[in-house]
């Protein structure tokens, strides 16, 4: 690959704010309907139930039972709508943390492993990988932060 | 209800303007380090590492892009390069797993520091992790010499 060494201009800036309001955009359409959300289940019985059935799961990693929601968000849709549960439940740095790293290594498994199985890895293993991955750093930050 | 709707309201912006103040920046620094062809030497530098896991010298500048600006970018490149550079399909594969590993890495960082998150720690886990996995990787996936000419058809799942 040749190094083309293009100038710093004006567009560079141009570029670099357009990407910047194109990720606060995308991340603002997930994040402000699962805030909205989290935030009335919040006011109901049943984000308590939810933590209460997560808590022995979530208590592995140091975790107050409704980060499942989170996790769970983060998996199925991607970490923007994790990022929209952690920032309207009441989390500590140490907690948020946690998530964070879990969530860096496993998260939007249904859009990922697609891409993962292009490239031609199994998407089985593929999972199963970025689960131990987040599992095991997730018990491990619990440990040693 | 109103006051729900208040504090979802105040809430969700408030994240949105904690996330945009760092994410502006960032993206803003990408893009000068693109244009000054700063990438090219990084990936350079690449060398040694991709070295270690056997693989050929020119999946440096995938690995880099995929580490940088994420897989659904990065997976184009990889194919791009997988046809020109006529990467193995052992260095297809253990370059993916670094990537489902670690891709994206500053945008995802970024994003967490914005709730008080400490990016350096989780900057350096996730690389030091991919890296290592992919190195126990390297291990277990045998070279594949009558692979060679085999990255452009499907190949059942071996191994």
């Amino acid at each position: 690959m040749q190094s083309v060494n293009k100038k710093l201009s004006l567009d560079t800036l141009k570029r670099g704010i357009m990407s910047g309001l194109h990720i606060t955009w995308e991340l603002s359409k997930i994040l402000v309907p699962i805030y909205f959300i989290v935030t009335f289940l919040k006011h109901t019985p049943i984000i308590d139930r939810v933590a209460i059935i997560s808590a022995p799961l979530m208590g592995v990693f140091g975790l107050p039972g409704e980060a499942a929601i989170a996790l769970v968000l983060g998996n199925i849709v991607n970490l923007y709508a994790a990022i929209g549960a952690i920032a309207s439940l009441t989390l500590t740095v140490k907690e948020v943390t946690i998530l964070a790293v879990m969530l860096c290594f496993c998260h939007s498994l249904l859009v990922e492993t697609v891409l993962a199985k292009k490239i031609g890895l199994s998407a089985v293993k593929v999972i199963a990988v970025r689960m131990a991955l987040a599992i095991v750093s997730g018990i491990a930050f619990n440990l040693f932060l | 209800m109103l006051n729900i709707l208040r504090e979802a309201t105040i809430g969700s912006f408030s994240s949105i303007k904690q996330i945009a103040t760092i994410v502006f920046p960032l993206m803003i620094a990408m893009e000068i380090l693109k244009d000054i062809g700063i990438l090219d030497k990084i990936a350079r530098l690449f060398s040694p590492l991709v070295k270690v896991y056997g693989m050929k010298r020119e999946t440096g500048f995938p690995l880099l892009i995929g580490i940088v600006f994420g897989l659904t970018y990065g997976a184009g490149v990889i194919l791009q390069s997988a046809k020109e550079d006529k990467l193995t399909r052992r260095d297809l594969y253990l370059l993916t797993y670094f990537l489902v590993a670690a891709h994206a890495v500053f945008e995802d960082t970024a994003i967490f520091m914005a709730f008080g998150v400490n990016g350096i720690l989780l900057l350096i886990t996730r690389l030091l992790v991919a890296s290592l996995f992919t190195f126990i990787a390297s291990r277990l996936i045998k070279p594949d010499a009558a692979l060679i000419n085999s990255s452009s058809e499907v190949v059942s799942n071996e191994a």
